[in-house]
């Protein structure tokens, strides 16, 4: 028998080793926090808020955070394309935004209504006005279906109509109406709008997933499906575009270039489509994806904060500077996200690679440093080729492809790839939102 | 090597997501490693290698399914190569859970 010091030493041992293991995955670095009263508010709490938050109350000490966001369900959005094409149950893409709000942190439950950098102060929906000495902005995207004559969002689902951006019922939906014309087959459309799409994989592996299930349901034979795009190409970087056009070619998808949806009538299943030179041309289809066009929320896109010239004016994004993402001209102002005037990087995978530099860089700018390290752009996309396999492509602000591991190919369908979207992004993302990766 | 760290905290955030499941096998484990602990040293090792290779197989038989894939969507090595790691994993992993159970015979 082990005498009493002996096992007192041995449950010591095992607890010391499962405290290391817990504390190395649950705590990030807290050497040299930074002692500061800053008052830092963050606007939004998707992933990028929510990421940055966190790492900001484990960076520093003393400083009052509060996120200010009205949205109580928490999305996993990258799961939305598996949700609308019956591979997920759409209970993977729901969580609690309580559950994840960092320790500490103050949350005021209402939506951002107006910026006042000037004042760094914000306007939230029922007037009270928040102070600021630092701001973080994360409210991601305004979906425009205003600019769709005839669509109505809660009518996915029915008469062939599908969007998997909305929300995780529009998703669910979108899988149904999928479902549904893929019993008889018909003729599909599938679009894309010309402003900057978060996710703008999405509506590809919609059209490669669609065309999937057509096969599985034996009635590809009875079905045309054409890609209509408002650009003259499919997806922004060249050698994916490449890709995915040759691949579609040979899986006979068709793609009409530079026509842009400008309406739907949803009870007669026609959509209208527009060149830029104006002409119009109407189609009769049995399923239509919708993509809407993107823009900043109003909040940012009629505050001092959006790009006042410049690409992404229209669109009302944040004036962010590419390198540091601070702002370029509130220089205690940060952005994250989709919200950014940023060449690229839309993603979930930009925020896991931008939130660390976010928080460093306001860390910086609290202790008086210039922010040092500059984001190279990166983004990622599972794009799903099948049920089954994906490509994983990696890429940075110039459209280079930027594999994370030197054996990975971009542009090689993988079971590999199809894994990490199936069964590893959502625990990755989980990670990120707290901090860790 | 980030990399190392992220896949660290997938796994970890994988089995936070079924953590009452994991408590209770590593509690049961435990309990057996405690009670036959004298026989553990002389399980032969080709004896948990060949657990380990038997359920290696089965799960590397089972995991496209489980995944809602199959082995046509194998493009290149790197997906074989995962396949394997995963697989043996998996097989190591219960060969050890079963070790002392196979130490109650040596006892």
């Amino acid at each position: 028998m082990p005498s009493l010091p002996e096992l007192n030493r041995r449950r010591w041992l095992l607890g010391a080793a499962g405290a290391t293991a817990s504390a190395a995955l649950t705590a990030p670095a807290q050497a040299a926090r930074l002692k500061t009263q800053a008052r830092i508010v963050v606007a939004g709490s998707g992933l990028g808020g929510l990421a940055v938050a966190t790492r900001l109350s484990k960076m520093l000490d003393g400083a009052r955070i509060t996120i200010v966001d009205k949205k109580q369900e928490h999305n996993y959005q990258p799961g939305y394309t598996l949700v609308a094409t019956g591979v997920w149950p759409v209970s993977k893409v729901r969580d609690r935004n309580v559950d994840l709000m960092p320790e500490g942190v103050a949350w005021i439950q209402e939506m951002v209504a107006e910026f006042d950098p000037a004042s760094n102060a914000v306007l939230t929906s029922t007037g009270q006005r928040v102070p600021y000495d630092y701001l973080v902005v994360a409210t991601g995207t305004h979906q425009d279906w205003g600019l769709i004559e005839g669509m109505d969002v809660a009518a996915i689902g029915q008469n062939g109509l599908g969007s998997v951006y909305p929300s995780p019922e529009a998703a669910m939906a979108t899988w149904q109406a999928m479902d549904a014309f893929r019993q008889k087959g018909g003729n599909a459309l599938m679009t894309l709008p010309a402003t900057p799409l978060k996710c703008a994989g999405a509506p590809l592996k919609m059209t490669f997933m669609l065309r999937d299930r057509l096969a599985q349901a034996g009635t590809l034979d009875k079905s045309n499906v054409t890609f209509y795009s408002a650009v003259g190409s499919v997806f922004g970087v060249k050698s994916v575009n490449d890709n995915v056009v040759g691949r579609w070619k040979k899986l006979g998808i068709d793609i009409e270039y530079t026509q842009k949806l400008k309406a739907v009538d949803i009870g007669a299943r026609k959509a209208r489509f527009v060149t830029p030179e104006g002409v119009s041309t109407e189609v009769t289809y049995d399923f239509i994806h919708v993509v809407p066009p993107m823009r900043a929320p109003d909040a940012v896109k009629n505050s001092d904060l959006s790009w006042k010239e410049g690409g992404f004016a229209a669109g009302g994004w944040l004036e962010v500077d590419k390198d540091t993402l601070q702002h370029r001209r509130y220089k205690n102002v940060f952005g994250i996200g989709d919200v950014n005037g940023t060449p690229r990087g839309k993603t979930a995978a930009t925020v896991k690679k931008a939130a660390p530099l976010v928080a460093q860089h306001l860390v910086d700018v609290i202790a008086g440093r210039e922010p040092g390290q500059k984001f190279d752009g990166y983004t990622s996309c599972p794009l799903i080729v099948r049920e089954g396999a994906a490509m994983l492509i990696e890429f940075d602000y110039e459209g280079k492809l930027i594999p994370s591991l030197p054996m990975i190919e971009p542009l090689q369908d993988s079971y590999f790839a199809w894994l990490m979207k199936y069964a590893m992004l959502k625990p990755a993302y989980m990670a990120v939102i707290k901090g860790r990766v | 090597m980030y990399e190392i760290w992220l896949v660290l905290n997938i796994v970890y955030e994988m089995a936070l997501g079924m953590w009452p499941a994991l408590l209770i096998l590593l509690l049961i484990w435990l309990v057996l490693l405690m009670l036959n602990r004298k026989g553990l040293w002389v399980v032969p090792f080709g004896y948990l290698l060949t657990i380990a290779a038997g359920v290696a197989v089965v799960t590397g038989l089972a995991v496209p399914a489980l995944t809602v894939s199959s082995f046509g969507n194998f493009g290149y090595w790197v997906d074989w190569a995962n396949w394997l790691a995963l697989s043996a994993g998996v097989g190591v992993t219960v060969a050890v859970w079963l070790w002392p159970l196979m130490a109650r015979r040596y006892r």
